[in-house]
C-alpha cells in the first residue's frame, strides 16, 4: 500500500478508496522503450507510474513522431478511457525505466463514475495534461531544439526526484521529433557550459538554475499550472 | 459530394446531440449573445465566468508564450464549445480566448453549466466526449506543427475557417493566420498564391473564397480529414 502512495494522485486518495482499487492493481516493470499504448489501439488498462516516466507521442502517418507530455509518478496514463473514448490517440513509451502500477479500465470507470474525489481528482489532472499538450504543440513550432532539451530535461527530473536520466540521444530524438544530429548539437552545447553532463547515455544535470535559463518560458508554464491544479503534485 | 464533407450542424452540435427535453432546459439556462471579433473572453489567470456554444461564431483558444501575438492552439466553432476548463471543475483559464468569427453563441454561466453537467447525464457524456475530441485534436496539432509545410497547414486552417463559418467566403487576413499558424507572413502570402494559382481558392482584401474545396482538401494536411474522422466517431 505505501508503494501505492508513492504516485502522487493515488496518494492523494482517502485509505478507503486506494484499499478498494488496490484489489485490482497490478505492479509492473516498465523497461525503457516499452510501449504501453499503441496509438489508435483499444486498451485495456491504465497506469500509474511511481519510478518510471512515460512518453506520450504522437504519431504521424509517416512514422515520424513528436512528444506531447511526459508523465511520471505525478499522474495517469490513460485518461482517455474515463472520458468516453475507446482507444488512445497517442503512443506511451516509457523513457525512463522504473516501475508502476496498472489497473483494468473497468475497475478506474467504475470508481470514477461513483463521483467523489477520485473523479475531481482524474479531472483536475486532465487539465492539467490538457495544458500541458496545449503548450507543447505551440513549443514544437515556436522554440528551438536547445530549448526544448532544456524543457524534457526539467519535466524529466522533476518527476525521477533525481538529477539524472540514463537515456540515448536516438531516443531523446524520436520523442521530441527532431533530428539526431540536432539533439547531439544541444547536449554538446549545454555540456560546454557545465550544465549537464552526457556520458554513454547517462545525462546528468550539474546547474538546475541555469538549465532553466536554458529552456523556454513553456516549462514554467507547465509547472506552475499543475502546482496550481495539483498542489501535492508539484515539484518544489 | 464525394469525400469529407463539413461539420455543419444546426446551431450548435454538441447542444443538437441532447434529447429534446433535455436540449431546451440546458437552452433555457443560456442567453443568446453576440460575440465581435476580436472579443476577448478569458485571459491566463482570469476567472471563467461562462461558457460558450457557438452558433454561427468561433472561439480561437491561444496559448499564452510571452509573445504579443500568442499562437492558436484549438478552434471552437459551432461544432464544439469553449469552456473545458469549467467542465473539468476549474475556474480559472490557463489560456486567453478570443472570438475569431464574429457571430451567435450560447452563453451560460458557469456555475449554471456546471450544475446541469451534474443533473444531465447526457450533457455529461457529450462533454467528456468533447473533451476526449479535442486532446486528440492537440496532440494532432502537436505533430502538425512540427511536421506539415505552411501550404498544408494553410489549406487546413481555410477548411476549418469555412466549416466553422459555414460558408465557402471568409474573412482571413494572411497577417492572422501568420499569426495563429505561428508562421512568418511571407510564408502565408507565398502559400496562398500557390493555393490561387492552383485555383483552389480565390482572395481579395482579406477575404478568402473557396473554389474547388475538394482540391483544397487534397492540398491539406491529413490532420483536416482525421479531426472530422474523429469528431464524426465519437460526437456523430
Amino acid at each position: 500500500m505505501s508503494d501505492l502512495r508513492q504516485n502522487l494522485l493515488l496518494a492523494a486518495l482517502s485509505a478507503a478508496q486506494l484499499k478498494r482499487l488496490a484489489r485490482n492493481m497490478e505492479a509492473i516493470e516498465m523497461p525503457l522503450g516499452d510501449v504501453l499504448y499503441e496509438s489508435g489501439r483499444h486498451s485495456s488498462h491504465v497506469y500509474f507510474p511511481t519510478t518510471s516516466i512515460i512518453s506520450l507521442l504522437y504519431v504521424l502517418e509517416s512514422g515520424a513522431s513528436s512528444q506531447i507530455a511526459v508523465v511520471g509518478n505525478d499522474g495517469v496514463i490513460g485518461v482517455s478511457l474515463f472520458m468516453g473514448g475507446e482507444t488512445t490517440p497517442s503512443r506511451a513509451v516509457v523513457q525512463s525505466a522504473g516501475v508502476g502500477y496498472r489497473l483494468p479500465d473497468r475497475a478506474i470507470k467504475d470508481e470514477f463514475h461513483r463521483g467523489g474525489p477520485l473523479q475531481h481528482l482524474m479531472l483536475r489532472y486532465t487539465q492539467a495534461l490538457i495544458t500541458q499538450m496545449a503548450q507543447t504543440a505551440v513549443c514544437n513550432r515556436h522554440h528551438s531544439v536547445d530549448q526544448q532539451l532544456a524543457r524534457w530535461l526539467l519535466h524529466s527530473i522533476d518527476r525521477l526526484g533525481v538529477p539524472h536520466i540514463t537515456m540515448t540521444q536516438e531516443l531523446i530524438a524520436t520523442m521530441l521529433g527532431v533530428r539526431r544530429e540536432g539533439v547531439t548539437e544541444a547536449a554538446g552545447k549545454l555540456q560546454k557550459v557545465g550544465v549537464i553532463r552526457y556520458r554513454r547515455g547517462h545525462i546528468s544535470v550539474l546547474d538546475r538554475p541555469k538549465l532553466e535559463k536554458h529552456a523556454c518560458e513553456c516549462y514554467e508554464v507547465v509547472r506552475r499550472e499543475t502546482a496550481r491544479l495539483l498542489p501535492w503534485v508539484a515539484p518544489h | 459530394m464525394e469525400g469529407p464533407a463539413r461539420i455543419a450542424p444546426i446551431r450548435n452540435g454538441l447542444l443538437e446531440r441532447l434529447p429534446l427535453a433535455r436540449r431546451a432546459r440546458v437552452i433555457s439556462g443560456c442567453e443568446r449573445v453576440q460575440l465581435a471579433s476580436k472579443e476577448s473572453l478569458a485571459e491566463p489567470g482570469g476567472e471563467m465566468r461562462s461558457v460558450y456554444f457557438p452558433t454561427g461564431s468561433s472561439i480561437s483558444v491561444l496559448v499564452p508564450m510571452g509573445l504579443s501575438l500568442p499562437p492558436e492552439v484549438r478552434l471552437a466553432g459551432s461544432e464544439g464549445f469553449y469552456g473545458i476548463a469549467v467542465a473539468l471543475g476549474m475556474t480559472m483559464s490557463p489560456m486567453h480566448a478570443r472570438v475569431q468569427e464574429p457571430g451567435s453563441a450560447w452563453r451560460m454561466g458557469s456555475g449554471a453549466f456546471r450544475r446541469e453537467l451534474a443533473r444531465t447525464p447526457p450533457l455529461r457524456d457529450c462533454i467528456d466526449r468533447y473533451i476526449f475530441v479535442t486532446m486528440a485534436q492537440l496532440m494532432r496539432n502537436a505533430g502538425c506543427n512540427r511536421f506539415h509545410v505552411v501550404l498544408q497547414r494553410v489549406a487546413r486552417r481555410m477548411l476549418m475557417t469555412a466549416d466553422r463559418a459555414h460558408s465557402a467566403t471568409f474573412r482571413l487576413t494572411h497577417e492572422s493566420l501568420a499569426n495563429v499558424l505561428g508562421v512568418r507572413r511571407v510564408g502565408v502570402t507565398e502559400a496562398a498564391s500557390v493555393l490561387q494559382k492552383r485555383r483552389l481558392i480565390g482572395y481579395s482584401r482579406g477575404v478568402v473564397t473557396i473554389l474547388d474545396r475538394v482540391g483544397l482538401e487534397r492540398a491539406a494536411c491529413a490532420c483536416y480529414r482525421d479531426d472530422i474522422a474523429l469528431y464524426r466517431r465519437y460526437l456523430g
